[in-house]
């Protein structure tokens, strides 16, 4: 079976829509990337990641209610989908195995 | 809140954004807008929306059902993509059309921007529309009228007094000074100029005094190659330098330094002084004097004011001075635009040398011809290839394709082979230039410029749709139910190929002629009995003595410092036949006199002044009375000998021992007459000569002189030695005894005999790579045909095979095709190649006639090519085993 690889960015994404869960949209995964790494993405760089994993079936969205703040348009809220979910386990599953497998001491060999 | 995102973005990203995406991403912009200007940072937050709208217009946000996504578009797309694959899949024919076509760019490009170069000269300074050069005309009588690009010094002071319309005046000469101390003296052109002339031309100063380079009488500017030459890696600035001026040796200081002059300017100059020095250099009489001629004279015309009115209050002015001294329309001044200069030969030339307009217009044709020729061919093999699609049409139309969009898919491919072979062409064009700058002693070089991408790009469309353009339409024409049931063919279509490939050998062989003709002339002028022996002859010019003042004790002190070397010479057994000329022969402009006779008419003629040795060293005949003797003290001072051009121009009846006729000259006798010999180019006629060892009883007689080419001496003798080099030894060994202080240059007459020939030999090589180019085009062309001819008719010869045909026979039925059409186009270029080479060759007092031969041997050589082009494949058709191409199918 071949999996569906996803990147770098993407995986970033898909982790913190799932961190924040049913509140994610464009601007705020923005903030919480730029809060947890530092990072400055662009907001259309975040819209072309989410467009592309919806369309890799990671993510679904729905459009949430009117607001005063933004001129009255309505927000795109995303939510992991069942693959999504899946694909981030395995991602993570494939990082904790490699992980898990670098000896404790190997910072220690230094001294030696 | 009443800041808003800039209206236009927000609309742009309406536009073009897909509605289902529009209000997330509108509304995420304008949140992070509204975020950015709650915490004061307005122009950031514009700046930032700016920039996300611009970075989302991308496809996957585009609005892919309307605005973009139409059918222009996508078939655009498709077409090109449909025209990749069919270019690909014939990669034989696509290789022809993209090498023929590259080629002829590449000729194109060649020949555009050496006639570029010669149009763009002087267009570099900004003020080029108001700068123009005076000129003095005077017209005495129907055929005494003296007419220079250079002019009295005063005009200077009067113009700029005289005409409010004028702003500046400024005067620029080149005199030949020694320049340096002691060992190290060069003989340069040192140019003598008006303060003001950096401010009227664009001549850029890099350093130094740069508002006002020669302010004083003892500056001098130098460009920064001769700051080079002389100061090396040193400060030029405040540096001093040396010339001699006349007697004295004056130090001059170098107070600005010029970035060099390039090559399209018709003023040239290294290192300048100012014409504050010009009772130094000319004299204090010529500084007001009128009638005598030196440096050129450029004005700058105020903003909003026209020549015109200028020219207009001419004659008036010149009354006001000269008042009864000439009459009315005799001394006509007039004002030439200064990008005028360099090709207009109607002007007589300054300074420097100036292009030939015909030149230029006839490469320019050329060079246009030539990518004609590529364009033509490509649309034939095109046509050609219409075989093989035609069947592609058929199912295309069938299937619901308007007439349009066929032609658009096949202008497609003709663009896009087009646009590679524009590549390949410029990709070729820098390759080649060195070779075509040394080939042709063209001096042309390309640096980029925006407005190239323009030419290419529009180079890419009129290629690709004038040579796609009928192929296209032929193409698209055909009828659905014709090509479907098979015969596809309809004869009028064959007739225009016909007509194309009739076309291009019409250019190919008058290339081919004329070149021959060119190179018939040329070999002609070079080989021609001038009545001269030239061969294995050396020139020096000599140097008069520092305190010479006059033009004839400059001439006898350079003669009396010449007989010295001349002595030492004769001692090398190398060299014999020495002897002394004002002239020599491979040089333009011998000394021209000019007087008023004893019957009031007036008379011009050249004046060569020799030791007696020179007839001899020239083999020069004398066909009547006789030569100088060398013996004889009443030769060396009274004998003159004219040329038979001379005796008829005269009128002279039994010329031996009568005089010249006119009141003034001093004693003289006419011992002898020479044959006409040619001592200038062939492109004039043989002027009336008289040749004398004391210029002085000439001198007398005459009112006007004239030099070209300078008068003072030149040593010529032959040198019989094998080693070239070691002439120069020789020379070098005796010659600073004699002159210490004077470089030492000689040439070989032989040399610039062909010199005075440079651009016609140019000329020539210019249109020989052309026609070198336009054959293989050619070639090309006729080998693609072939290919489809024999690809198309496979099965007929496999059965006229069949039935008995020889392989012999087969061959000239192919070849046949292609003969009626390459006679029909050798027939045709006759009379354009006529026409065009009589043209040129009219340039010429001493021409070739254009015969039957040179259009046989281009004809014979175009059928030769032509047959090499065809001859292999169709051998290959011929030999093949019929059953091969029967079974197919």
């Amino acid at each position: 079976m071949k999996r569906t690889q996803i990147g770098e960015l993407e995986e970033l994404v898909l982790l913190t829509v799932g961190s924040i869960y049913e509140q994610a949209y464009a601007v705020m995964i923005l903030e919480v990337i730029k809060e947890h790494t530092g990072r400055n993405l662009d907001v259309t760089a975040i819209h072309s990641v989410l467009r592309r994993l919806e369309s890799k079936g990671f993510l679904t969205s729905s459009m949430g209610g009117a607001t005063q703040e933004r001129g009255g348009r309505r927000k795109k809220f995303f939510v992991l989908s069942q693959a999504g979910r899946q694909a981030i386990d395995e991602v993570m599953a494939v990082r904790s195995v490699l992980y898990n497998k670098m000896p404790k001491l190997t910072f220690a060999q230094v001294y030696l | 809140m009443n800041r808003q995102p800039p209206k236009w973005a927000d609309r742009f990203l309406e536009w073009y954004c897909n509605p289902d995406l529009l209000e997330d991403l509108q509304g995420d912009l304008h949140e992070m807008y509204y975020d950015k200007v709650e915490s004061g940072r307005v122009k950031s937050a514009s700046f930032y929306f700016i920039w996300c709208v611009i970075r989302s217009f991308r496809p996957s946000v585009i609005n892919q059902n309307s605005k973009l996504k139409n059918s222009t578009l996508m078939m655009t797309k498709n077409n090109f993509k449909i025209a990749f694959r069919v270019l690909w899949r014939d990669k034989f024919n696509t290789i022809l059309n993209l090498t023929g076509l590259a080629i002829g760019i590449t000729c194109f490009f060649l020949m555009g921007f050496y006639v570029k170069q010669e149009l763009s000269y002087d267009q570099f300074h900004s003020k080029k529309d108001k700068i123009y050069r005076v000129w003095l005309k005077e017209v005495y009588a129907e055929d005494q009228i003296f007419f220079n690009s250079s002019t009295p010094i005063i005009f200077e002071t009067v113009l700029e007094e005289n005409f409010g319309e004028i702003e500046t005046v400024v005067q620029f000469n080149k005199r030949s000074y020694l320049v340096g101390e002691g060992e190290e003296r060069f003989n340069e052109n040192v140019g003598i100029m008006s303060p003001e002339f950096f401010s009227v031309f664009d001549f850029k100063l890099v350093s130094g005094n740069i508002t006002s380079p020669l302010q004083a009488r003892t500056d001098i500017v130098l460009s920064e190659s001769y700051a080079r030459k002389y100061f090396g890696d040193k400060e030029p600035l405040g540096q001093s330098i040396t010339i001699q001026i006349g007697e004295n040796a004056r130090q001059f200081n170098v107070s600005a330094i010029f970035a060099d002059i390039q090559k399209e300017s018709s003023i040239q100059v290294d290192m300048a002084i100012s014409n504050e020095n010009n009772t130094d250099v000319y004299g204090e009489r010529a500084l007001t004097a009128w009638f005598n001629v030196s440096p050129e004279t450029y004005v700058l015309i105020k903003d909003k004011t026209d020549i015109k009115t200028i020219e207009s209050g001419i004659p008036s002015m010149v009354k006001s001075y000269l008042k009864e001294r000439v009459e009315e329309g005799v001394y006509n001044i007039g004002f030439q635009p200064l990008t005028d200069i360099h090709l207009n030969p109607a002007i007589p030339v300054g300074i420097e040398a100036i292009g030939n307009p015909r030149y230029v217009s006839i490469l320019a044709i050329i060079s246009i011809l030539v990518l004609v020729t590529a364009g033509v061919n490509y649309a034939t093999l095109s046509i050609g290839q219409s075989l093989k699609r035609s069947k592609e049409v058929g199912v295309r139309k069938v299937l619901g394709a308007l007439r349009g969009s066929l032609i658009k898919q096949y202008l497609s491919e003709s663009v896009i082979i087009a646009f590679f072979a524009v590549i390949i062409g410029i990709i070729l064009t820098h390759v080649a230039l060195p070779v075509f700058n040394e080939l042709t002693g063209a001096q042309v070089n390309i640096s980029f410029e925006l407005w190239h991408l323009l030419l290419y790009t529009g180079l890419i469309f009129i290629i690709g749709i004038a040579s796609g353009i009928y192929p296209a339409l032929a193409l698209s024409s055909l009828r659905v139910i014709s090509i479907l049931k098979g015969n596809s063919q309809s004869t009028g279509r064959h007739n225009i190929r016909k007509a194309m490939v009739v076309f291009q050998f019409i250019i190919t062989v008058f290339l081919i002629s004329s070149t021959l003709i060119m190179r018939k002339q040329l070999n002609y002028i070079q080989t021609k009995d001038i009545g001269v022996n030239y061969d294995a002859t050396v020139s020096v010019p000599l140097y008069q003595d520092a305190s010479a003042n006059s033009l004839s004790t400059a001439i006898s002190t350079a003669m009396e410092k010449g007989s010295i070397l001349k002595v030492k010479l004769t001692q090398y057994g190398d060299i014999s036949d020495v002897s002394m000329g004002t002239h020599v022969f491979g040089t333009e402009g011998w000394a021209n006199m000019a007087y008023t006779d004893d019957k009031e008419i007036f008379r011009r003629f050249k004046l060569l002044a020799v030791d007696p040795n020179y007839l001899n060293t020239f083999g020069i005949k004398v066909i009547e009375g006789r030569a100088f003797d060398p013996e004889s003290e009443l030769d060396k001072r009274q004998s003159i000998i004219i040329n038979q051009a001379a005796v008829d121009y005269f009128g002279i009846e039994d010329p031996i021992g009568k005089r010249l006729p006119g009141n003034d000259f001093g004693e003289h006798v006419i011992i002898g007459v020479t044959n006409n010999f040619n001592y200038s180019s062939l492109h004039s006629e043989i002027e009336p000569l008289i040749i004398t060892q004391n210029i002085t009883p000439i001198f007398q007689g005459v009112s006007d002189q004239g030099f070209g080419d300078s008068p003072i001496p030149k040593l010529v003798f032959r040198y019989s030695g094998s080693q070239l080099t070691k002439v120069k030894d020789i020379l070098e060994s005796e010659w600073g005894n004699i002159f210490p202080s004077e470089e030492l240059h000689f040439s070989f007459v032989e040399e610039n005999m062909k010199f005075q020939y440079e651009s016609e030999n140019r000329m020539n090589k210019l249109v020989t790579v052309s026609t070198i180019l336009s054959i293989i085009i050619a070639s090309l062309g006729l080998l693609g045909l072939t290919v489809l001819v024999i690809n198309s008719k496979m099965k007929e010869i496999a059965i006229r095979k069949v039935v008995g045909a020889s392989e012999f026979g087969i061959f000239k039925l192919l070849a046949g095709s292609f003969s009626v059409q390459l006679l029909l186009g050798i027939a045709l270029s006759i009379p354009i190649t006529y026409w065009l080479m009589n043209n040129w060759l009219n340039d010429f007092a001493y021409r070739i006639n254009i015969s039957v031969d040179m259009f046989v041997l281009g004809g014979l050589i175009s059928v030769i090519v032509a047959l090499l082009a065809i001859s292999f494949h169709t051998i290959k058709a011929a030999l093949i085993n019929p059953v091969d191409s029967i079974k197919t199918e």
